[in-house]
């Protein structure tokens, strides 16, 4: 196991099998996050809000087109099981404690943004020999580039005033979403050989 | 890889030195890691000290809570640390942001204490730190950990240090932007969102403590340290010379010598605070210079002191 994808090629290319299972997780994850905005977003015409969500909706949309394109896609049969098992964590879970259905599944929506934006970091993964104009590698660094400002549409909205009656509810829809990502993410690097050091 | 239980949140730790020596705790910068104390570690065991570091909730491999981090939580973390640490004599040590953490524990209990260092440390937020505090949070959500670093590092380190260093700053970049994370570091800014200032607070210090500024500190000016002094009664300035806010990773057999020297002056009675301003050393080992009377160290130039 090694902290970090590889060993890579002659020229600091990744391997194609971890581009594979790495760009499935990505698609899977902001595929979803660009679905689900795409529904939830008619029901915000009203807030401020919306501006953040639709700018979201985009970057989501361009990440999942940027992985589809700058990978190096091998056949990979194990990605039938782990994809329905990635596509069906994602199902939107409405925060418990809150009367409002509709603010319960939008607070678990932007929970789940936070988590895929804050707590996956795929550049992390590139040694630092990986060949720095490479199509993936630059795929990874743009990803977690704009991941940063990607989550500020979560922030502004789960530390905004209007939720801070529920701050304790939100704080736990924030914490396990990261987990269950956090979790699904080192399991699927676990699979192609790398194990992310021990962190919070 | 040891860990404190804080709530349901994990704090990673690391003791290491004699078990019957005086401790010393050391809090990091916001955008640090323990690990950065190494030197700290083995030069503070070899003169029989206890060495305790850690990683700030939200920092390195301690747990990084999603959405909230309150200093508190770090003061609250810090304690937990120092009651791992027995009935002996304890010295704690904060840089910048760990240097307020390491105030307002001491604080609050002064009395758990046998000393404190605060170095580039601040009780207020001054209009200007006010402000540049904003600016980097900016600079971090805009362009991630990476430019944050590229903004800090000519702010709190001089040409001295930056310059045989510059084609090799990716790779001193890549282990801080590894370690930490966008959205912690981000909530370690905004545990700054309802600060209020500690300065009234300081007069409930009561132990030795050691203000130590760079002499070009940028970011954490005399005049914040100059605040300490005056409020702190068992205090003593030490003006460190051509460093900046950083002088914790620039200059570090000089500090860890400073903090053993004060720690073993108090343990031996010796330690005579007045709220006096010194000069440090060039180099460990050197001897400190009383600042002279008839200038005023909060200036640049010469300029005389006015009576009060």
């Amino acid at each position: 196991m090694s902290e970090f994808l590889g060993p890579l090629d002659s020229i600091g290319r990744v391997p194609p099998q971890q581009q594979t299972r790495v760009a499935a997780f990505l698609i899977s994850a902001h595929g979803a996050l660009a679905r689900q905005l795409a529904f939830a977003l008619p029901q915000q015409m009203k807030a401020g809000w919306q501006t953040e969500l639709n700018a979201q909706l985009y970057r989501e949309s361009e990440i999942v087109s940027l992985m589809m394109r700058a990978t190096s896609w091998v056949v990979d049969p194990e990605l039938l099981m782990l994809t329905a098992s990635w596509e069906s964590s994602w199902l939107p879970k409405p925060v418990m404690g809150l009367n409002d259905n509709a603010l319960a599944l939008t607070i678990d929506l932007a929970a789940l943004g936070h988590a895929v934006h804050a707590a996956i970091r795929p550049a992390a993964l590139l040694p630092e020999k990986a060949l720095a104009g490479d199509a993936f590698v630059m795929a990874l660094r743009r990803i977690e580039f704009e991941s940063g400002r990607v989550m500020q549409a979560q922030i502004v909205f789960l530390k905004g005033h209007d939720l801070l009656p529920y701050r304790d509810a939100v704080n736990a829809a924030v914490e396990q979403r990261h987990r269950q990502v956090r979790d699904l993410w080192d399991a699927m690097l676990r699979g192609i050989g790398v194990e992310r050091a021990a962190k919070g | 890889m040891p860990f404190l239980a804080l709530g349901s949140y994990r704090i990673r730790y690391e003791l290491e030195g004699p078990k019957e020596g005086p401790a010393y705790v050391l809090v990091n910068g916001l955008t640090q890691y323990a690990e950065l104390w190494a030197g700290y570690r083995a030069a503070l065991v070899a003169r029989h000290f206890r060495v305790a570091t850690f990683d700030l909730l939200g920092q390195g491999a301690s747990d990084k809570p999603g959405l909230f981090i309150t200093q508190d939580d770090q003061v609250a973390a810090l304690g937990l640390l120092i009651d791992q640490l027995g009935d002996g004599p304890i010295f704690l040590g904060g840089i910048s942001f760990g240097g307020l953490i390491a105030l307002r524990y001491a604080i609050a209990h002064s009395d758990r204490l046998k000393g404190l260092v605060a170095m580039s440390s601040f009780a207020e937020l001054s209009p200007q730190l006010l402000l540049l505090g904003n600016a980097l949070r900016t600079g971090l959500i805009l362009g991630g950990t990476s430019y944050l670093q590229d903004l800090l590092l000519p702010m709190n380190l001089s040409d001295a240090w930056l310059g045989p260093q510059l084609g090799n700053l990716d790779a001193i970049k890549r282990q801080g932007w590894l370690t930490n994370d966008v959205y912690a570091l981000q909530n370690l800014m905004e545990s700054f969102l309802d600060f209020k200032p500690l300065t009234s607070q300081l007069g409930s210090i009561t132990v030795p403590t050691l203000i130590l500024n760079g002499e070009f500190d940028f970011l954490t000016p005399r005049s914040l340290h100059e605040s300490l002094r005056v409020h702190i009664k068992d205090s003593a300035l030490v003006i460190m010379p051509q460093a900046y806010h950083a002088f914790t990773l620039e200059k570090p057999e000089l500090t860890a010598d400073l903090l053993a020297r004060f720690a073993e002056e108090v343990l031996a009675g010796k330690w005579k605070g007045g709220q006096s301003v010194w000069i440090a050393p060039e180099k460990a080992g050197g001897a400190l210079i009383p600042f002279p009377p008839e200038q005023d160290h909060l200036r640049a130039i010469p300029k005389a002191t006015v009576p009060t």
